[in-house]
């Protein structure tokens, strides 16, 4: 059984009248990718910044490598974290800045092949404002390892970049998964969510309407799966003798299955019948489709 | 508070300050270019002091002790005339510009407990005359002082420019060194809200560093750029202007003291100014509203003997005022023991306002 690194119980952070973080209550592994996925605004930064021990919550109980991060004044030594809107002190070199770090954490990582391993090794003498958004994040991400941590929060560590910087970073992501880290990673992109976590919290509006594997989740909330099948009247004709339900999108032929084992049956009965279609593709819904629908779906009740 | 950390966030800092040329130049070149300004301007010329009548009828070891302070003070050539000559008369004839009377009374008030008057006369041209007011009131105010031992702490605007040499180069040095501590504000009315704004000392908490080491660093790097700074004046006041300075071991330590002491009062209320506003453009309005004031009313610029009587007034308002003036004592003169209390209150009213604003001063996120 492997140990819990992280514990929430009914976190609560209220500003005034705004409960930005509503009762919500999840647990990481160590060696666990768990991504918060939700929405801007949804209270991810919140709940993550309470973990840090930046921000002191209202209410509920948080254990953080079984210490309060409220109380603890060590707790930081152990943490590796990149923040949302990662930035550094003006004029500062990557490398100053990694030294700093290390000097302070009395760390005995090599810097430059942190460096190297956030491909940053060719800008360590670049002062901060001159490095460009991917490398700026990538720095952030390199303090975040100068300490070796073993648990990290990387909040919305893509947000904002292209899809090769953002790539990039994965791949930084994926080698400290395989080096056994717990990372708490949120986001408010799903392919990051599904590409990286091992578990996933959807977060919105404070709460957490559901979390599990990527493939739980789906299994849960997804809609009928569709079987497509593209082909002619012969077909269509076919399928209503058959007394199969369809519909017709353009030169698509779509159907519904309740499970999705239905699907064998359907060509079966057409290939049987000699029926000839040019191809089929099986559909199920995606996280994100499920995301959308559970926000969206959600977003629509407050409006009324 | 640990020494480690600090010199780590000293040596991060430091890098960082010594490559951004614009901090460089307000911190090292701009005090150099207003002292060749100000030298080239004014070099040669000095004031000289004003010759001051004084009438004595009322003859006593306290009236002549009154007039010999006055006398040596350096600040009037003092000229007796004889009690049974008419003073107003006097004053016509000889266009005098200022003469004292110490009125038959004077002696005897001061026995029976009372107040003794003194009076300032045959004035012609206002703004000289408030400002004679001024040096003649200020010197009254310290022998009061001496005298009774009261706790009138604030007497010292009077003693600007007791002169030995009276040049005006002697004057800008200790001026501008004050200006350049008094700039040492802005280092935290800039930081302070630019650091919230990019979230930097949430991102400085996380290497484990506190918010008084952080100063710590920051004021000891200041200190340093101030110290080299201030030589750099106070080398080119000498060697180029031929400014006479006093230095020996004890008025370097002194005003290293009082510099340091000024350090920590505009250290803290850049901070100050700095939690006011979170947004920078307020807070340089702050900065500046607390800036200016000083810059031309605390004797950065001018000697506050020669500005009318309600300038001066306000100048003793101004924190600045009593660290440039403790500094001209200091400096100009060689005079430590007539300051010392003023520099003693100067630091230990810093040390209460640093420890107000460090205690104000948050890193942590509501
Ligand atoms: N310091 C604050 N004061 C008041 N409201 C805040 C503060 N910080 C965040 N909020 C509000 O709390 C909610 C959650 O914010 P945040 O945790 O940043 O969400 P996310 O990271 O999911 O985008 C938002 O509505 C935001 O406006
Ligand atoms: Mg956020």
């Amino acid at each position: 059984m492997p140990e819990t690194v992280i514990d929430v119980s009914n976190l609560v952070k209220s500003y005034s009248d705004l409960r930005a973080v509503d009762g919500i209550s999840f647990s990481i592994k160590r060696g666990e990718v768990f991504s918060l996925l939700g929405p801007n605004g949804a209270g991810k930064t919140t709940t993550v910044e309470i973990l840090e021990g930046v921000r002191n919550r209202t209410s509920g109980d948080v254990r953080v490598l079984n210490e309060d991060p409220e109380k603890s004044r060590t707790l930081t030594f152990k943490l590796g974290i990149l923040p949302q809107d990662f930035s550094f002190i003006y004029n500062s070199t990557p490398k100053e800045a990694l030294t700093f770090y290390k000097h302070t954490l009395r760390a005995s990582g090599d810097i430059q092949e942190i460096l190297e391993m956030v491909e940053l090794g060719d800008k360590a003498t670049t002062p901060f404002q001159k490095l460009s958004g991917g490398q700026k994040q990538k720095l952030g991400l390199a303090l975040s390892l100068v300490n070796d941590p073993e648990v990290l929060f990387l909040d919305e560590p893509t947000s904002g970049l292209d899809p090769r910087a953002r790539r990039n970073i994965w791949n930084v992501i994926k080698t400290l998964k395989e080096r056994g880290k717990s990372i708490l990673l949120t986001t408010h992109y799903l392919e990051e969510a599904e590409l990286l976590a091992d578990r996933v919290a959807i977060m919105n509006k404070g709460k957490i309407i559901d979390s599990g594997t990527p493939m739980e989740i789906v299994e849960r909330h997804h809609e009928d799966d569709n079987l497509i099948i593209r082909g002619d009247g012969q077909v269509e004709k076919d399928l209503a003798e058959g007394g199969f339900q369809f519909e017709r999108d353009g030169s698509y032929i779509k159907l519904r299955l309740k499970n999705i084992r239905d699907a064998t049956s359907i060509i079966n009965y057409l290939s049987e019948h000699k029926t000839k279609f040019e191809d089929f593709t099986l559909k199920r819904e995606s996280l994100e489709d499920v995301f959308i629908r559970m926000v969206g779906e959600i977003e629509e009740d407050e409006t009324e | 508070m640990k020494l480690s950390r600090v010199s780590a966030y000293f040596s991060l800092h430091a890098r960082s300050y010594l490559r951004s040329r614009s901090a460089l130049f307000f911190q090292i070149a701009f005090p150099i270019i207003l002292i060749l300004l100000f030298g080239a301007i004014f070099s040669g010329s000095s004031y000289s002091p004003s010759t001051l009548v004084i009438q004595n009828e009322s003859p006593s070891s306290v009236s002549w002790g009154v007039v010999d302070a006055i006398n040596s003070s350096g600040l009037f050539k003092v000229q007796l005339i004889p009690q049974n000559e008419n003073l107003s008369n006097y004053i016509a004839a000889n266009s005098v510009q200022a003469a004292l009377l110490i009125p038959s009374n004077f002696t005897s008030n001061l026995y029976s407990g009372g107040l003794g008057f003194v009076v300032l006369k045959g004035h012609t041209n206002p703004t000289v005359a408030s400002a004679d007011y001024q040096t003649l009131n200020g010197i009254l105010t310290q022998i009061n002082f001496r005298a009774s031992n009261t706790t009138q702490k604030l007497v010292l605007s009077s003693q600007v420019a007791i002169g030995n040499t009276g040049k005006t180069i002697d004057y800008y040095v200790p001026g501008l060194i004050g200006f350049t501590v008094l700039s040492t504000m802005f280092n935290m009315v800039y930081t302070v809200p630019n650091y919230r704004r990019e979230r930097l000392f949430r991102q400085l908490s996380f290497s484990g560093l506190t918010k008084s080491e952080w100063i710590t660093a920051n004021m000891l790097f200041s200190f340093l750029m101030l110290v080299l700074s201030d030589v750099i004046l106070v080398a080119i006041g000498i060697y180029v202007f031929g400014a006479s300075l006093t230095l020996n071991v004890e008025t370097i330590l002194t005003s290293a003291l009082i510099i340091f002491g000024g350090l920590f009062f505009f250290t803290s209320v850049g901070i100050l100014a700095g939690l006011v506003s979170d947004n920078e453009e307020t807070v340089s309005v702050v900065g500046n509203l607390v800036m200016f004031p000083m810059m031309f009313l605390s004797g950065v610029f001018f000697p506050l003997t020669f500005a009318p009587a309600y300038l001066v007034t306000i100048s003793k308002f101004l924190p600045l005022t009593y660290f440039i003036n403790s500094l001209i004592s200091v400096l100009d003169y060689g005079n430590i023991s007539t300051v010392a209390i003023q520099i003693v209150w100067l630091l230990l009213g810093s040390a209460i306002l640093f420890a107000i604003a460090v205690k104000l001063f948050s890193w942590k996120q509501k």
